[in-house]
């Protein structure tokens, strides 16, 4: 037996070459009292081979299924505590993984500081790209023992901005409380996050950069002046290199705290802190630019460097590997399993990263604080399309909703009442007291949080509001039957009450219509409908936009006449009277939208009426099922009324080429789109916006006629849909197969 | 024939079936299992089959935290897992000394 044991430790050495002497048993690991460790593997071994192929020794209530889940040890993908090559942090800075200084030797040391902070920053990038921090920039030895580092002033520097940035991006991104990405972005269980002293981490990079300016400033001074300045230490001993090494730590140094106080300017309440924030953001631009350009410096000068990747795309500027990092020694921190492998980004990636993050939130500090309603929703529309990050995404909602009011300062109320028309009263203020406002207002801020979200979560959560929306719509109703019967006395208080139910009431309507057209359209931003579909959902957006300008127009008159009885004493010019009988731009705009909806929805009927071409049909759904699919949560809640697969078939039913209403349809909105151009001469994002719909509508006639024409004759022609001029309108492209 | 089939577990010498049922009077017992990597995990021998994989119930994974010992060991909750016979450098089961000793000439008699 003794024989037996001790073959088998000396089997574990020869078999496991590189872990050093594995005892067999722990004596940290206790049997029980008055108990004992029984070696039974040979037990174990003998009754294998008496085993039957498949058969297992189990007990009673066994149960296959449960077993299956069971973590597979020593499988990298459900074992997360696999012993790499350290078996804790603690031995890893033990074995001189992580030194401090990174070496004796000063330009090495430099150089290998600034190869851990390009990594940082890679680290960085991919931790907002949706990843763990454990896994990105706490895999930095450095930062998972703070108490070492205070000795090298610019690691410690550096590690403390580091700590800081990330504390004010998780605060960011947790106040937001979206939810939307995974959880995994905020998860700081375990992770030495916070450490007393942080809060100077300003004065400590001040400091630093002091420091490595008067080194620059010294080094580059000709040489009679030397002598004066010769108190100063340089930064490292190769008096060749040390302006370029000095250039390469300042411009990341002077990155960092810009950076910083960006994230810092942009939390001041009430967006107070936008102009400044601006201005670092500026100068974040230049320091990268900076920092781009000091590649070549450390390339050339890789050999102070720990060891070269070798790859295009490494985490450093001067492609050397960075010393103390390691991504497993945290993996026990996370579940029992292990999280997801990750790839961290590429450094040149990483600063386009910045740079287009630092773009996103200039764009977001450019916004003028409008006021009204409809501006915020254009706003936060026009932003979204920069495809913007979480990161961004999330400092936008911030601005936008504090403390339950427009950038924190304008009460949802007022907000409300201002973007419905409502007629200004004194004694508007017990309304809003009343329950159903309360709730209007909880709805509006949800939206606007919803508005700031990713495409697809925000297409989601819009889908799911619709239904709080048409509810509030029938409280509000019954509030104001409630108040038409209670009031016996036609008294200007009641009157204007009413006035105020029914123009909230209507805009209630079209913001849920306008909530439904966004919801529909995310849809071809997403690619969620196939070109067999595309006909429903034009119709659908058709009926959707016919429901939202009667709403929106009902409003624009009811606010001109407002206007007008405010400015009675003014004398009416000719151009007021003129302006007031014809319809708003906005209004028109949204014909234009809603003629290449019904031409879309036409032309693709007739395609498959007489061609064959894009026919709902599968071996698993009819179309009416799908129709309910797509369209369920706005069915739900009623959106618009009396609307079913069935208003659908009959509508398109008999739609065919030779009807000329459908080519006039893409006609009108042409015509339209260029009367348009000069009411919105001062609006750039409008103006392209026309210049689209003109394309689609002038492409589509062109096509529509081809194919009118020529399609019975030649069915070698076939017609495809692209999006090649607008996001959701689409072209029909006509080719010979 | 039929004596020797009935006979007691203890006394039946090279009996292909007793090795099985010592192994099946095993389970749900405390077992402590070692891995290549340096790794133990103790937990209730829940099941074994042929090629000798081994599943523990409410696993404990224990790690030292250097290479070299003695040093202090981390501890930490698993669950259900399987511990492949390839990876699997030492086997223990938490027993009494007589039973320890009827475990030995058990092994001693093959």
């Amino acid at each position: 037996m003794e024989e037996n044991s001790s073959n088998g430790v000396e089997e574990q050495e020869s078999a496991n070459k590189e872990a050093a002497y594995v005892p067999v048993l722990n004596p940290s690991i206790p049997s029980g009292e008055q108990t004992v460790w029984a070696d039974v593997s040979s037990l174990l071994d003998s009754a294998r081979n008496d085993l039957r192929d498949g058969e297992l020794i189990h007990g009673e209530n066994f149960n296959l299924f449960a077993a299956m889940s069971a973590l597979e040890i020593m499988d990298p993908k459900m074992d997360s505590g696999i012993v790499c090559r350290y078996y804790s942090v603690d031995e890893a800075i033990e074995d001189g993984a992580a030194p401090i200084p990174l070496s004796l030797n000063k330009t090495v040391d430099v150089h290998c500081i600034i190869d851990v902070m390009d990594h940082l920053l890679s680290c960085e990038a991919t931790w907002h790209k949706g990843h763990s921090l454990a896994q990105t920039i706490f895999s930095c030895i450095y930062l998972l023992r703070p108490e070492r580092t205070p000795s090298h002033a610019l690691l410690h520097s550096y590690c403390t901005v580091i700590r800081s940035t990330c504390n004010a991006i998780i605060s960011a991104v947790s106040d937001a409380r979206t939810h939307e990405e995974e959880d995994l972005f905020t998860i700081t269980s375990g992770l030495p996050l916070k450490k007393d002293g942080d809060e100077k981490c300003l004065s400590l990079l001040n400091v630093i950069e002091e420091t490595v300016s008067r080194q620059l400033h010294a080094c580059k001074a000709p040489s009679h002046k030397k002598r004066a300045i010769e108190d100063i230490e340089p930064l490292q001993t190769n008096l060749d290199l040390e302006e370029g090494y000095c250039k390469a730590v300042l411009c990341r140094l002077r990155f960092r705290k810009h950076f910083y106080h960006v994230l810092v300017c942009l939390r001041r309440p009430q967006g107070r802190g936008l102009d400044l924030a601006r201005k670092h953001i500026a100068s974040c631009l230049v320091e990268l630019q900076s920092i781009l350009k000091t590649a070549e410096f450390l390339r050339s000068n890789s050999r102070y460097g720990m060891c070269e990747d070798g790859m295009e795309d490494s985490m450093t500027a001067s492609g050397c590997q960075p010393i103390g990092f390691d991504s497993t020694l945290n993996s026990r921190l996370s579940a029992p399993t292990p999280p997801r492998a990750i790839k961290i980004l590429s450094w040149k990636k990483a600063v386009e990263y910045f740079q287009k993050l630092l773009h996103d939130l200039e764009a977001i500090c450019s916004h003028p604080l409008d006021p009204s309603f409809e501006g915020v929703l254009r706003f936060v529309v026009e932003f979204q399309k920069l495809q913007p990050d979480l990161v961004a995404r999330s400092h936008l909602q911030l601005l936008l909703v504090q403390d339950g009011k427009l950038y924190g300062r304008d009460p949802i109320f007022d907000v409300i009442c201002k973007a419905a028309a409502v007629p200004e009263i004194t004694k508007i203020h017990d309304i809003q007291k009343n329950e159903s406002f309360v709730h209007l207002g909880q709805l509006v801020i949800t939206l606007l949080k919803i508005l700031c979200t990713n495409a697809a979560w925000q297409r989601r959560q819009l889908g799911k509001v619709l239904q709080d929306w048409r509810i509030i719509h029938m409280q509000l109703e019954l509030a104001l039957r409630k108040e038409f019967e209670e009031s016996s006395s036609t008294s200007i208080d009641e009157n204007l009450c009413m006035k105020i139910y029914k123009h909230v009431l209507n805009w209630v309507e079209e913001q849920t219509y306008w909530i439904a057209f966004r919801f529909l359209i995310l849809g071809f931003e997403l690619e969620l409908y196939s070109p067999s579909e595309y006909c429903m959902v034009y119709w659908y957006l058709y009926v959707v936009l016919i429901k939202l300008g009667e709403k929106m127009h009902f409003r624009m008159i009811t606010s001109t006449e407002t206007g007008k009885r405010k400015g009675k004493k003014k004398k009416e010019s000719v151009k007021d009277v003129a302006r007031d009988q014809s319809i708003p731009p906005a209004v028109l705009l949204l014909q234009c939208h809603i003629y290449l909806a019904e031409g879309l929805t036409l032309m693709i009927a007739a395609l498959r009426n007489e061609h064959g071409s894009f026919q709902c049909q599968g071996p698993f759904n009819t179309e009416q099922e799908r129709f309910i699919q797509h369209f369920e949560l706005l069915q739900r809640a009623s959106i618009p009324d009396h609307i079913s697969y069935y208003s659908f078939r009959d509508y398109t039913t008999h739609a065919q080429f030779d009807s000329l209403v459908m080519c006039n349809y893409f006609k009108e909105a042409q015509r339209i789109a260029k009367e348009l151009r000069s009411s919105f001469s001062n609006d750039a994002n409008k103006l392209a916006e026309l210049r689209h719909i003109e394309q689609v509508a002038e492409h589509n006639g062109i096509a529509l006629n081809l194919v009118s024409q020529l399609g019975s004759l030649d069915p070698s022609l076939k017609v495809s849909f692209e999006f090649n001029h607008h996001p959701h309108f689409a072209t029909a492209v006509v080719k010979r197969s | 024939m039929e004596n020797a089939m009935q006979a007691p577990d203890q006394t039946s010498i090279g009996d292909n079936k007793s090795k099985i049922s010592h192994v099946k009077k095993l389970l749900f017992r405390r077992m402590l299992v070692g891995v290549n990597d340096g790794r133990f995990f103790m937990g209730a021998f829940y099941c074994m089959d042929k090629q000798g994989n081994i599943i523990l119930q409410d696993a404990v994974e224990y790690r030292s935290t250097r290479r070299s010992s003695p040093s202090p060991m981390e501890q930490r909750g698993l669950g259900l897992i399987l511990i492949p016979s390839s990876c699997r450098t030492s086997c223990h089961v938490d027993c009494s000394i007589d039973e320890q000793l009827s475990l030995l000439s058990l092994q001693v008699q093959k």
